[in-house]
Order: C-alpha cells, then structure tokens, then sequence
C-alpha cells in the first residue's frame, strides 16, 4: 500500500492505494465514483474515459500511483452543484443520445474536452474526437447531432452571460 | 488490479529513473503512457515487480530543432506530435503517422518512445522514422550512446536496449530541398486500426530528376518494422518516372511472395504494398503542396 494525493471533480484526495491498481479501480472501488465504466479494459472502448490534466485518457490504462498530483474530471463532477446539467449532459437527453447509458458518461466527457479546446466544431471534428467511444445503441448520429447541439448552447451561454455582465455594468 | 506489482515509483528525472533501473534491474520495468504495458501486464505476458514511471518526467517530454536536427523526447505523446508545428509542413509525415494511431485516448497517453520500445512489427511511428534515419539516444546511469533505430531494433518485439538503460529521445536530420518524405497505412477502420500494412518513403532529387538519394521503410511486412534495402538500391540513381514506380511496385510485391511465403496475409499483402508504396512516393514527391496533381510533375 502506499499513499497518493491528487485532486478528483476540484477536490484533493489523500488515499490508500494498493500498487497494482488502476485509476479506474481507485476512482470506482476507493471513491465509490461509479459513473465511470469499464467496458473492454483495454483501451478500446472509451467507456471508462475521463479527463485528466485537461485530456481524455482511458482510466483502464492508467496506474492509480500515475495519477499523482493530476487533476482529474470524472462525470460526476460535470453538473452544477444545485444539480442543473451540464449543457453536454442536457443536449444528450433532449436529442435522444442516451439509450442503455453505459458509454454516455465516457461519451460526454470526450465531448466535453472537444468544445474545451474547440468550441465551433464540424461533424467531422466530432466524430474525430468521439473516436475512441464505442456506442452499440444509437449508431452515433444522434450522439453528433447532441454534441453540435451543446456547442451552440454553449456559445449562445457565454454571449448571454456576457450581455448580463455588460448591463449590470 | 495487478497483484504482482510490489513496488512503485514516480520519477521527475531520468536520473531518478536510472538509478531505479539500476537497482532493481529485470525486476523492474518503465512505464510512461502505459497503453501498451497494462494491457501486456492484464494478459500476463510481463509481470515486473516494479513499476517505475515516468510519464511525468518534463525533460524527455520535449519536441525541438537543434542545429538542423529535429528531437523528439521518449515521453513525446502522440498528441504532441500530431500537433506541433515542427511536423506541419515537410515533414507532415511524422504527423500523419502519429495522427493514425488508435484514439484520443490512446494518443493523450501513448508515447513515442513507448511506441519504438515496444518494437511492434506494426508499429506506426517507425516507418517514418526509419525514413528519416533517426538515431536513438539511449542512457544509463551515468553515461548515453546512439544508435542508428534500424540497429536498435532487433526482431519482434525485441530492441538493443539493456536491462539498466533507457531510450532518451530520438533525433533525425531535417530534410532538404528536393526532398520529401510520404507515408501510406492501411488499417481495417479509421479510428483505432492497427497496421495492416504501412510505408514510409524519403526520395531526394537531382536536377535531371534521377533518385539521389532513398529511403524506404515498412510497417508489418515481415518480423519488424525495417528498412526495405533491395527495393532502395533497386530505386537508386534511377530517373524518377512512371515507368519506374511501376517497376518497382512490381519488385515489392516479388519481394513479398519471397518474404511472406506460406503466410496467410500474403495474398492480400502482395497487391496491399505496391498501393502502399505508390502512395507513399505520391505524398513524398509532392510534398505538402497540395497543387501538384502528379507526383512527378514536380521535376
């Protein structure tokens, strides 16, 4: 056993973690974190997908001890604290982009580290950056369309809260 | 969970990491992005007592020009080199091999010198950088040599690399005028594809057009990713024409009834090389100007 710190959803975790563990196994088992998945275990399928320093990574492919002193965004941290969705997550229901679920949160945060660095994507773009995420339900279309629908969401967000602050000025 | 991972260690330095190696010799194993490693581990085909990573160690991670020579760091991801501006033009190559390896995932985690390390006959990035000549940087406590990759790389899955060592970085020259360098890869799908098949090809110019210079490399096409010697000196001096992209599409292929005889791949490899080698010297001839419409319209 040895310790590790690092920071999950904005908040710093001291924990036990036995050597052989993956970050998958310390943020399910250890954390109780279970919005992430594990699908294959071996990288292909994305369901267990988070976002560490800014980057999707697969956490089956991870060492929980490579994890030190990382940041770490799991689907549980995405909501508001008053639970209001995410755009991404709301976008998902309202185009039909979730059917069983099981690869929705992998799903929503590789869509979510797209718009972070690419706020106006094309379907192309999408479907790129979705690449590493199996989905056996929808056939994706509605996964795109959903991830199209939270940038432009997003974007208009960002110039509502911009015109707010202006008049509140 | 692995339970036969005794011990563990981050490192921040190499010298950290080489003293570890040192210590715990074959007992010990590096890991940086791991997308290779945890899955041998999960299959039980390595099981080391020690892990030593080094994923988050800053000086290898680096990707620079150095007097005419281009490094790459071992712990260089993927994601790295598919966006750096150093691989955006001539040697848009390098980009387009890193660009094809599995997903975003993956290519966040998985290191260059994971890739050359873990010396997959199909590995991606190797074509390319045999095309280019490169030279690994290895270190070990206290002291560095450099080999040309093509020595580095001894058979399936096996390098030169001792037991106390590790791979630094890897450094070839840029390429010059009337030069280019072309990749080619055929996988099954677009996303996530392993190799079938796949080529890197550097050809220099001279002013009457002949071959000066050649390079070829293949993913894939036999126990190791390697330098194709016969179809080089087959290419060499000669006048780059149609006639003779069609010659030697067909010596490959002859080449690779000879190498893979008996395999079940070889009908399809066959016809598979002289495709990839075509478009490999297409992208190397014409380099990152997409105007020119044929390849050899540049002489």
């Amino acid at each position: 056993m040895r310790q590790t710190s690092f920071k999950v959803n904005g908040e710093t975790h001291t924990v036990e973690i036995q050597e052989g563990m993956r970050l998958l196994d310390l943020l399910r088992n250890t954390l109780q974190l279970t919005g992430t998945k594990e699908g294959c275990g071996e990288g292909e399928c994305g369901a267990c997908t988070v976002i560490m320093d800014g980057q999707i990574v697969n956490s089956c492919l991870v060492m929980a001890f490579q994890a030190e002193g990382k940041e770490i965004l799991t689907i549980e941290g995405l909501d508001l604290e008053d639970g209001t969705l995410h755009p991404i997550q709301q976008a998902f229901l309202d185009e039909g982009a979730v059917q069983c679920g099981f690869c929705t949160p992998g799903m929503v945060l590789s869509a979510k580290a797209l718009l972070d660095h690419n706020p106006h994507p094309t379907n192309e773009e999408i479907r790129e950056a979705i690449s590493g995420n199996l989905c056996r339900c929808t056939g994706y279309n509605k996964i795109v369309e959903a991830i199209g629908e939270a940038a432009k969401a997003m974007t208009k967000g960002e110039k509502d809260r911009g015109t707010a602050h202006r008049g509140a000025k | 969970m692995n339970p036969l991972i005794q011990e563990v260690y981050q490192t921040h330095h190499i010298e950290e990491a080489l003293e570890l190696l040192k210590r715990f010799g074959e007992r010990a194993k590096l890991i940086a992005g791991g997308t290779d490693l945890i899955i041998q581990m999960r299959e039980g085909r390595v099981s080391p007592a020690v892990l030593i990573d080094i994923s988050s160690v800053e000086e290898t991670r680096e990707i620079k020009e150095v007097d005419q020579m281009i490094e790459i760091g071992s712990t260089a991801t993927f994601t790295q080199v598919e966006t750096h501006s150093l691989f955006d033009r001539e040697l848009t190559a390098i980009a387009q091999a890193a660009r094809s390896i599995g997903s975003p995932q993956i290519r966040n985690r998985a290191t260059v010198g994971g890739n050359i390390c873990n010396a997959s006959p199909a590995a991606d990035m190797l074509p390319p950088l045999l095309a280019l000549d490169a030279l690994a940087v290895l270190k070990r406590d206290g002291c560095a040599r450099v080999i040309p990759l093509s020595d580095f790389l001894t058979g399936k899955e096996q390098t030169a690399l001792e037991t106390d060592e590790l791979l630094d970085r890897i450094r070839f020259r840029k390429i010059p005028d009337k030069s280019g360098i072309g990749f080619s890869k055929l996988g099954v799908r677009n996303a996530l594809a392993i190799a079938r098949l796949s080529m890197a090809l550097y050809v220099a110019w001279d002013h009457e057009g002949c071959c000066c210079d050649i390079r070829i490399a293949s993913g894939a096409l036999g126990i190791k990713a390697q330098r194709e010697w016969e179809t080089e000196n087959f290419m060499a001096g000669k006048k780059l024409n149609d006639a003779l992209i069609d010659e030697t599409a067909a010596f490959l292929e002859e080449n690779t009834v000879k190498r893979l005889a008996g395999r079940s791949t070889l009908p399809f490899k066959r016809h598979a090389v002289q495709g990839v080698f075509r478009e490999a010297f297409d992208q190397a001839m014409r380099g990152p100007d997409r105007r020119i419409k044929h390849a050899t319209d540049i002489l």
